[in-house]
């Protein structure tokens, strides 16, 4: 039967998890891809992957800072924040975020700083005015490889628990097709891998020494990561077109006819498979170039689902319409956090600036504190 | 006409006889997690709403009286009336829509709630305590009903509470107490007698998004199964937020 129907009057609900919430969903991830590409090189003390790692360090250390101070302006009730850890409510998700993300944090510092400590050992011994600040901070002691790994281990613990709340707490929400999709974590995981690998390849160009080898090789993780988001992509588009499974059906109907849904597949897809090429033909002089493009994709992705998500109207017909806010539940909030990460990266670096070193050093062969005597020659 | 009204007040004074009665006969009930959790109300009652759209005007009464009620900010609404112009085989006509929190037995919104700002009384009222909510929107999201929004004045999450002050002190909803067509109608679940448990009965009427597995507690008569969903349907004519953005 022809039907038409037109919606004269309903409500229009506005979004309620804000671009604050990207910008933490989008922070977070890549602290925690930052952690995961650091632990070769410095956990498993890798040598190939050290400069790597210490690159995405820096990325898993500025993210991971700045990612709470987003999580916080989310509320609409910051000060109250302290009513998570007055109850014990194991049935909300978000409640073990609440858990998991001071755990994190700790972990995360704790780790940099025995990643960091033999620099701080070797700073401490030039005669500056911040000298005796570094010996401090390095606490009498140089690289100690065991306490790199069981921090690593310990915040890799924290890392994944953070990947799978982030995940798990948007996947089960039932009311929104869009988000009810066990793919959504996986997605999150490997588009936040995405971003970390792109932002390893930004700062290697400009907080670090442009390393070319680097370069090559992040480059290499990014085109598998994008493969996977890819793959998994491909998966829950296929499990709604097919009609195999009803809520991604579901999903994939309450966009499909909309024009701006479809530009925004069409630029996801571009966004993955643009910098795939750049990755895959010409790793080393890109670097900066498909990163970027990897960066804008781990966050577009994030926006899309927050933002996008939220104007599909669970009741009503069409979409709600979303007009970014230049205040600070909007523009202002995007660029605050950004000029946090920015404030911690420049801090970090001034105070960290990148080792130089014509090549890795031989890591397993000496003793630790032979080791430090040698970098300090 | 004013039988909700009348019965109301019969079903709130009556003791509850045989109230697993129709419990079972006709309504699941929620899993034992869930109605353990409850607190507050009187377990002796399980209020509830028929809504007959056949009988609604869309005069926006129940609207407004909510929002003076309840105090509810500019562009929120706890409660409103969607009305859909339907064209059927060159016939143009109007279809209503009253919505509210549906109060639902198994309310997605309460488990996510990591405050636990969010509970449901014994009586099955889902309250938001204001003093301990966050702000942080997670039931808003997991509502699928859209029955949700964060109150600008309070920057809490804020919804249709059956009017549960009202109902306290032994009064009707406001929304049921204004309703012009009597299309609204409140009352106690667990009593057999009242005119909501007839109804169903008697009427079997729907619920909204019966595949969300919420069990909601307002019903409707003569619901359009095209307007149990998500509406197929060319946007709404008037959206309020739009003019608040560009304020
Ligand atoms: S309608 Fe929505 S807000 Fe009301 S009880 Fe059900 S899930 Fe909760
Ligand atoms: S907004 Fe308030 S009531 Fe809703 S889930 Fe968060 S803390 Fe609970």
């Amino acid at each position: 039967m022809d039907t038409n129907i037109v919606e004269v009057i309903n409500v229009t609900r506005e979004v309620a998890w804000l671009p604050w919430a990207v910008q933490y969903f989008f922070l977070i991830g890549l602290s925690v891809g930052g952690v995961l590409l650091s632990l070769p090189g410095y956990a498993f003390a890798k040598d190939e992957w050290r400069k790597l790692g210490r690159v995405a360090l820096l990325v898993a250390l500025t993210c991971g800072l700045a990612a709470p101070v987003a999580l916080l302006s989310d509320l609409h009730q910051p000060g109250r924040f302290w009513h998570f850890y007055v109850v014990f409510r194991p049935t909300s998700w978000m409640w073990w975020g609440s858990v998991f993300i001071p755990f994190y944090v700790t972990g995360l510092l704790v780790y940099a700083w025995a990643c960091f400590r033999e620099e701080f050992q070797e700073q401490g011994r030039i005669d500056s005015r911040l000298a005796a600040l570094y010996r401090l901070a390095a606490l009498g002691g140089g690289r100690n490889d065991r306490l790199i790994r069981v921090m690593g281990l310990v915040v890799l613990a924290g890392a994944a628990l953070v990947a799978l709340y982030t995940g798990v707490e948007v996947a089960v929400i039932k009311a929104r097709p869009l988000w009810h999709t066990p793919f959504l974590p996986v997605q999150f995981l490997m588009t936040a891998l995405v971003g970390a690998a792109g932002l390893v390849l930004i700062l290697n160009r400009f907080a670090a020494d442009n390393d070319r080898a680097v370069e090559a090789q992040a480059n290499r993780l990014l085109a598998g990561f994008l493969g996977a988001v890819m793959a998994v992509g491909g998966l829950w588009l296929a499990l709604g077109l097919f009609g195999l499974e009803r809520t991604h059906a579901e999903a994939l109907e309450s966009v499909a006819n909309s024009e701006a849904w479809r530009v925004t597949a069409l630029w996801a897809v571009l966004a993955t498979v643009l910098p795939f090429v750049i990755a895959v033909a010409k790793p080393m002089g890109t670097g900066l170039l498909s990163g970027l493009i990897a960066v804008h994709s781990a966050w577009m992705f994030r926006w899309t689902v927050f933002i996008g998500g939220q104007t599909v109207p669970k009741t009503g017909a069409g979409f709600y319409e979303y007009a970014l806010p230049a205040g600070p539940d909007g523009l202002l909030g995007i660029l605050g956090t950004a000029g946090l990460w920015f404030f911690l990266l420049l801090v970090i670096t001034a105070f960290l600036p990148t080792p130089r070193r014509s090549a890795p050093r031989p890591i397993r062969a000496a003793h630790a504190a032979d080791r430090a005597v040698a970098a300090a020659e | 006409m004013d039988q909700s009204r009348r019965n109301f007040c019969l079903g709130a004074s009556v003791a509850t006889i045989g109230a697993a009665a129709i419990g079972a006969a006709t309504l699941t009930p929620a899993p034992a997690g869930a109605a353990q959790a409850r607190k507050g109300g009187d377990a002796a009652h399980r209020w509830g709403m028929v809504v007959d759209v056949r009988k609604c005007v869309g005069c926006q009464a129940c609207t407004v009286a909510c929002i003076m009620e309840n105090d509810v900010p500019e562009n929120s609404f706890r409660t409103i009336v969607s009305t859909y112009e339907v064209t059927e085989q060159g016939k143009t006509g109007s279809y209503m829509l009253p919505r509210l929190c549906n109060h639902c037995e198994d309310a997605p919104c309460i488990p996510v709630c990591p405050t636990g700002a969010t509970f449901q009384r014994q009586d099955g009222i889902v309250v938001v305590d204001n003093t301990v909510c966050v702000g942080c929107a997670y039931c808003v999201q997991a509502c699928p009903y859209d029955a949700r929004f964060i109150n600008h004045e309070t920057q809490t999450a804020d919804k249709c509470t059956f009017c549960v002050h009202r109902v306290d002190a032994g009064l009707l909803p406001a929304c049921v107490e204004t309703c012009v067509g009597g299309a609204r109608i409140f009352g106690d679940l667990n009593d057999p007698d009242s005119t909501v448990s007839t109804l169903i009965r008697e009427e079997a009427p729907k619920v909204l998004k019966p595949e969300q597995g919420t069990q909601p507690r307002v019903f409707y008569i003569g619901l359009d199964p095209k307007f149990q969903g998500k509406v197929d349907g060319t946007p709404t004519l008037w959206r309020p937020a739009r003019e608040k953005e560009h304020a």
